[in-house]
């Protein structure tokens, strides 16, 4: 059976369609923002509508069954059916477009924004780029005290963290649900396993009120640990988080 | 048949093989599993004392009392069921700090640690006497008839009149821990489940070591029959109130439009007309003095508005009226301390155009909130509201309410408050107030006080932003547009085949 030149193209934009939407919307899970698809869309009907109808046969072919849809008089009925369809459905978009959406706006933040060289905190200057973490010196030089440190690493967690960033460091703590942005997520293969030490420190000591803007600091729940805890906890619970997910620090020296 | 055959088979060999875990269950292992990821709050001796536990209410469970809460084991019958156990671990306990584990641990790993846990207080050897839930009474509405009677007769004095917990009894656990009588009207704040056999079991058992008591205990004067104990578990289980679910990513209060007169009073029915929208209440652990044991946890929001004035009902389920100088709230009390009840909402001074927002926890330099602050009063003043401007935590600016036209009544009914704020769409100093507008997203976040669970100042429980959406009544063009495009298109149409037609 020969299928029809206009069958064809609307196959193939159905094929881009469902390509997009399975691919990013349930593969990727993160499905294309509504106005980017229709543009995305209306480019690629525009290009396999060209491509259909390149030479003058091919685009004759492709305009025959509609224009015999139009012209046939056997197909009065078919016709009107069809013009109901295509009035219907215009209108349905129009009310679309027209109808106030009162849906929230989208808040789009930078979740790891880039670190500043140097960030103050507890009254002094931190240079980022060579901060290092004074304990892990230990996990060679003293295994024993190590573990130790990191035991009271995890004393830190659980009287100020894990309310959060959940029992489990997945952070779905006791209280994650009321906030927005959700508290991190340290089990996830994005957050500390792609980060270094300083960064930790950084927005540990700082929290969200030290974000750059296009973290958006105003929503971010993140205390200002400086103000509870003091350095060396800082950096014995940042051992305690590597310890519990498993994770290893990124290091200058891997780059 | 053939399949069925082998599906029973498979199943009959999971469940034999699941009992033999549940009996294998090795201790060891479960040890070490303990002091990875229990410790912190269950303690290394299992006392219930690890490091988290000064900031939890409740409290995690002292494994050394061998009491499990959540069993089907009689109430006379100190051992519970492995599986009861099991399943406390797998799924953790809902609005506890205790999570589910069955997303990280294997179930052979579980079995382990219900092993493990056991021999704290030397649990040994199977238990005896099971609940019996042969007698099941399915839910009619006779049943919950006769069980709403049974309930205001045994359960109302701590679970309160429609089971809010609102008794107003001061009730501890055997370890001087506030316990606080669960709100029936709210299924996902319950540990287990709102299932009416789960409910069964926990009145037939009593609840180990709170003063829920078990009501099939002959000695007591309260021992309900087993028929008696269905209808009300039957009747528990109706009171959860839908109205209150709280539906993930539902982020805007819908402010409706009305032409008349705003509702005056929070019981004016009329209110039933504006949607609702619920949010979670966190504790305030953001900012010094942290706060880390709430007894709310949730709030519901709904507004109207016309030309001139904006009206905002808030609804919180709170067990306790918190009047200070009042005897009877000092009582229930747990320090004999009482503040006032209270609630906020902030709103940035500013209505933001870009993301930018004022910092969630009362503003900052830059953008300042306004905050309105209503109060409960105490037993010599009445409640009253306050306006106040805000550019941070401790930076505060007590402004006049009455010059601004800010209004707020409350009422306390059953176990929770209604407060109706109001305020003029716009007042006279556009440079401190929030001039509301139409159709635009209005940050909006609250905060709550029960002063009988010591909150006060920044001990409090709250949200971060939300949304306020003042929504504009659709214009005729939303319903006349589609119409002159569908005609448009119509002709449109005629017309090409009309010309096709001619041609061909
Ligand atoms: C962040 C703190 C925390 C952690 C970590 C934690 N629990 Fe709990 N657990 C609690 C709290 C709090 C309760 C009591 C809840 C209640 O009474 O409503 C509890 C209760 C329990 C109960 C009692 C159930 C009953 O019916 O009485 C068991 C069993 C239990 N936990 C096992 C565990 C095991 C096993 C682990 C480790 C895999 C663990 N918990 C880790 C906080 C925690
Ligand atoms: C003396 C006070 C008291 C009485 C009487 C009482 N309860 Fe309770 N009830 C409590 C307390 C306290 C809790 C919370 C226990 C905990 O989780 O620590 C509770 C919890 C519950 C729960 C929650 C279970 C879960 O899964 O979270 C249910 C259901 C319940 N009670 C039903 C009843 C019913 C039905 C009655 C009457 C037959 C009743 N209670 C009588 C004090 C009481």
């Amino acid at each position: 059976m020969k299928i029809s030149r206009l069958l064809l193209a609307v196959i193939v934009i159905g094929i881009f369609y469902s390509f997009f939407k399975i691919f990013f919307g349930i593969i990727l899970k993160q499905p294309i923002p509504g106005s980017l698809f229709t543009m995305y869309m209306f480019f690629i009907i525009i290009g396999v509508l060209l491509v259909f109808s390149f030479t003058e046969q091919g685009a004759k072919e492709l305009m025959s069954p509609i224009k015999d849809l139009l012209e046939n008089p056997e197909k009065m009925m078919m016709r009107n059916v069809v013009f109901g369809i295509v009035t219907i459905f215009a209108g349905f978009i129009t009310y679309q477009q027209v109808k106030p959406s009162f849906e929230a706006p989208l808040e789009l933040r930078t979740i790891h924004p880039a670190p500043p060289s140097n960030i103050s905190a507890y009254n002094k200057s931190y240079n980022l780029l060579t901060l290092e973490n004074p304990f892990m010196k230990y996990k060679k030089e003293d295994p024993e005290k190590f573990k130790q440190l990191i035991y009271e690493g995890g004393e830190v967690y659980f009287k100020n963290c894990f309310y959060c960033h959940g029992d489990k460091l997945d952070g779905k703590g006791h209280y994650a649900h009321g906030f927005n942005p959700l508290p991190a997520n340290f089990m996830d293969v994005g957050t500390i396993a792609q980060l270094q030490e300083s960064y930790l420190f950084w927005r540990i000591a700082t929290g969200g009120p030290g974000l750059p803007k296009e973290a958006a600091p105003w929503l971010s729940s993140m205390p200002v640990w400086q103000n509870f805890l003091s350095e060396e906890e800082i950096w014995k619970v940042i051992l305690f988080l590597y310890d519990y997910t498993g994770y290893v620090p990124r290091s200058w020296e891997k780059h | 048949m053939k399949i069925k055959n082998s599906i029973l088979v498979v199943l009959a060999i999971l469940m034999v093989s699941s009992t033999a875990m549940a009996a294998q269950g090795d201790k060891e292992n479960g040890k070490k599993i303990y002091e990875k990821r229990c410790v912190w709050c269950h303690s290394k001796d299992g006392t219930g004392n690890g490091p988290a536990a000064p900031f939890l209410n409740p409290p995690p469970r002292d494994f050394t009392s061998g009491m499990y809460k959540f069993k089907t084991t009689q109430f006379d019958e100190i051992l519970p069921n492995d599986e009861n156990i099991f399943r406390m671990i797998a799924d953790g306990m809902p609005d506890s700090s205790m999570p589910g584990w069955k997303d990280i641990l294997k179930e052979k790993e579980m079995w382990d640690l219900v092993a493990f846990i056991k021999t704290f207080a030397g649990l040994e050897g199977k238990p005896k006497k099971q609940i019996d839930f042969s007698k099941q009474v399915k839910s009619s509405k006779e049943s919950i008839e006769r069980g709403k009677k049974l309930f205001i007769d045994r359960c109302s004095e701590c679970h309160g009149e429609e089971g809010r917990g609102d008794g107003g009894k001061k009730l501890k656990d055997d370890w001087e821990a506030r316990t606080w009588p669960r709100n029936l009207s709210k299924p996902w704040s319950f540990r287990v489940n709102n299932d009416p056999k789960e409910i069964f079991a926990r009145i037939t058992a009593g609840i180990a070591g709170t003063q829920m008591p078990s009501f099939a205990d002959p000695a007591s004067k309260k021992k309900l029959s087993d028929e008696e104990r269905w209808d009300v578990a039957n009747y528990a289980a109706s009171l959860a109130d839908a109205s209150k679910t709280i539906k993930e990513g539902s982020t805007v209060v819908k402010a409706k439009r009305v032409s008349g007169s705003l509702p005056e009073k929070a019981d004016d029915p009329k209110w039933q007309e504006a949607e609702p929208t619920n949010f979670y209440l966190i504790p305030q652990i953001i900012a010094k003095e942290r706060f880390f044991t709430p007894s709310n946890n949730s709030i519901r929001a709904r507004a109207f508005y016309n030309d001139k004035e904006i009206a905002i009902l808030l609804e919180w389920d709170d067990r306790t009226k918190s009047i200070p100088g009042d005897e009877k709230a000092a009582e229930v009390s747990l320090d004999g301390q009482v503040f006032e009840d209270g609630a906020a909402m902030q709103f940035p001074v500013t209505i933001p155009e870009e993301m930018e927002k004022p910092y969630f926890g009362m503003g900052d330099a830059a953008k300042p909130v306004n905050m309105w602050y209503w109060k409960s009063g105490t037993k010599d003043a009445p409640q009253a509201v306050k306006l106040l401007n805000a550019t941070g935590f401790d930076k505060k600016e007590e402004r006049n309410a009455a010059k601004a036209g800010l209004k707020a009544e409350g009422v306390y009914n059953k176990g929770t408050w209604r407060v109706v704020m109001k305020r003029p769409i716009t007042t006279s100093e556009k440079d401190k107030d929030i001039q509301f507008v139409e159709g635009k997203f209005i940050p909006l976040a609250f905060a709550v006080w029960d002063g009988t669970n010591s909150e006060k100042g920044s001990k409090h429980t709250m949200t971060t932003w939300y949304w306020l959406f003042l929504k504009p009544e659709a214009g005729v063009y939303v319903y006349a547009m589609p119409v002159i495009v569908a005609l448009l298109v119509l002709g449109g149409c005629i017309l090409t085949a009309r010309n096709s037609q001619k041609k061909g």
